[in-house]
């Protein structure tokens, strides 16, 4: 068919999507890398409740995001019913529902034991009258039980919400930019970058513990090791957008043309970031302050990522 | 087994929106706004300085085979029936676009409440959407079960578009898509569509 192609970008997914996309990799990381940090390298209870509290916030700004965009929003019955998944096991946003619905569900039953021998939820009302239920407390008794048990069923989930940030862009065929197996991977691979950049800002602040120092030195390694993989997975990226279809080749123009992309994401989101965390895990620093502006440039430079991922999509239409 | 498709012939579109129109008013869309029509016919001039020809280029939802709107939609509000039409079940669509993002024929359109609202001013007592959803071409499927033919086919005056059965060969659109001279849009993706077109061949001359 010979026709004359018309290139176009969308504006029906935009900077909210990338939003939601983000604080559900972020979010999710999170809870992930406490919880295994708590189940096999350390138990830190200080860590488990900010990963669950912050998967759960998180996660649920983000879907908040999602759900005011909606066209009828009593039509999410449907898709918060775990059947949809038998119904439509094709469609990555029901996967996705379900792992955000049952990562929070595991996650804070995995925190539960955790948050009620914590003096603080004592004294906020609200919270002291639901931890002192009977109820609550055997339910924290039987989940300590299966601690573990718990806390990888919050894993699976939260590495299932990472996940799916990146093949629900995949699944759309019509635009290069996503479709590629290039994308899940990223998008995995920033969540948990951010993930652990947002707990270095944490224990560098807020959580700063002399005894959690062999944790925040191998969550750095784990950052560069992560930032070097993003910078790999980027490059081939470009790599297989330069030379393929027209609506690859748009996109690379649109993104590699732009300064946020190149100087804001892949300069001061990946690379300065790498260079500093590299020079502290060789050398160390005699401050906290080099991590700690590694830590906030590269959860900044996660959002850019899907800001950009967005907006530079190049459908090709045949008219 | 019946398997709708349509032909549209672009030597023969004289770009006169009856199609759009008829299509409109049979299926109660929001003619207010040209971005929402189930189908729309592109006007585009080709060739340089005086040497220039017209293209109207009419799209619609290609009710793919391999439908990706219907594979990422998570309640499962896009169906395919056996006879290959594709439609969408209002009441279980939540609209969250993700069947806009996956077209890559951009048929897929949002109707919401603010529509809704206009479209019982503009259509009256008769509007009969009872919710909001992502909207799309249906092969007027209400028609075709009473053995007629969509709205865009039955006005067009050009007989620009065909409607027909590919699983009988003694079908004209069978014989057009069967021979060749009825091509898919963008085959590659791998959609299967089934509406195929027929290239204008008078500019190119």
């Amino acid at each position: 068919m010979d026709v004359n192609m018309t290139y176009a970008t969308q504006d029906m997914w935009t900077w909210w999507l990338a939003i939601y996309l983000y604080f559900g990799g972020l979010g999710a990381a999170t809870l992930a890398v406490t919880f295994l940090t708590d189940m096999y390298l350390k138990p830190n209870r200080a860590l488990v409740i900010w990963g669950a509290g912050a998967g759960v916030v998180l996660l649920a700004l983000g879907s908040l995001m999602l759900f005011g965009h909606l066209l009828d929003k009593t039509a999410v019955l449907t898709v918060l019913n775990p059947l949809a998944l038998f119904n439509q096991s094709s469609a990555w946003i029901a996967w996705g529902t379900q792992f955000i619905i049952w990562m929070m569900v595991w996650g804070v039953l995995y925190a539960l034991p955790y948050v009620r021998e914590t003096e603080f939820p004592h004294k906020v009302p609200v919270i002291r009258d639901l931890i002192d239920k009977p109820f609550v407390i055997g339910t924290a008794r039987l989940v300590q039980s299966f601690h573990r048990s718990v806390g990888w069923l919050a894993v699976i989930n939260g590495v299932g919400v990472a996940v799916y940030t990146g093949l629900l862009l995949q699944s759309f065929p019509a635009v290069a930019l996503w479709h590629n197996p290039a994308v899940p991977l990223l998008f995995t691979v920033s969540a948990f970058s951010t993930a652990i950049a947002f707990l270095l800002v944490l224990m560098y602040t807020l959580l700063h513990d002399q005894a959690d120092e062999h944790v925040r030195v191998l969550y750095e390694r784990i950052d560069l090791v992560l930032i070097a993989a993003e910078l790999v997975i980027l490059f081939s990226l470009y790599q297989y957008l330069k030379n393929g279809s027209e609506s690859g080749v748009r996109s690379m123009e649109l993104l590699w043309n732009d300064y946020g992309w190149l100087i804001g994401f892949i300069g001061f989101g990946l690379i300065v970031p790498f260079l500093l965390e590299l020079k502290g895990v060789m050398r160390g620093w005699a401050s906290r302050v080099p991590i700690l502006t590694a830590a906030v440039l590269v959860l900044a430079g996660g959002y850019l990522l899907r800001h950009y991922f967005m907006y530079a999509g190049v459908y090709a239409y045949p008219w | 087994m019946t398997h709708y498709a349509m032909v549209i012939d672009l030597n023969t579109c004289v770009g006169c929106n009856a199609c759009m129109a008829a299509c409109a008013m049979e299926n109660q869309t929001p003619v207010w706004d040209k971005n929402k029509w189930r189908t729309y016919v592109h006007d585009k001039e080709i060739g340089l300085g005086s040497d220039v020809q017209r293209r109207f280029f009419p799209r619609l939802c290609n009710h793919c085979d391999n439908p990706p709107c219907m594979t990422v939609c998570p309640t499962g509000a896009t169906q395919k029936k056996a006879n290959g039409i594709v439609f969408v079940d209002q009441e279980l669509c939540m609209g969250c676009g993700a069947c806009a993002m996956a077209c890559p024929y951009h048929a897929r359109v949002p109707v919401t409440r603010r529509d809704m609202r206009q479209g019982r001013e503009f259509y009256g007592s008769d509007y009969r959407r009872t919710s909001p959803s992502m909207d799309k071409c249906s092969f007027c499927d209400h028609l075709v079960e009473q053995g007629r033919k969509p709205a865009c086919v039955e006005t067009c005056v050009g007989y620009a578009r065909m409607f027909g059965d590919l699983d009988d060969p003694n079908d004209p659109v069978a014989q057009m898509v069967a021979s060749g001279a009825a091509r898919a849009l963008m085959p590659h993706i791998g959609t299967r569509p089934n509406v195929y077109y027929i290239d204008d061949i008078r500019w190119r001359g």
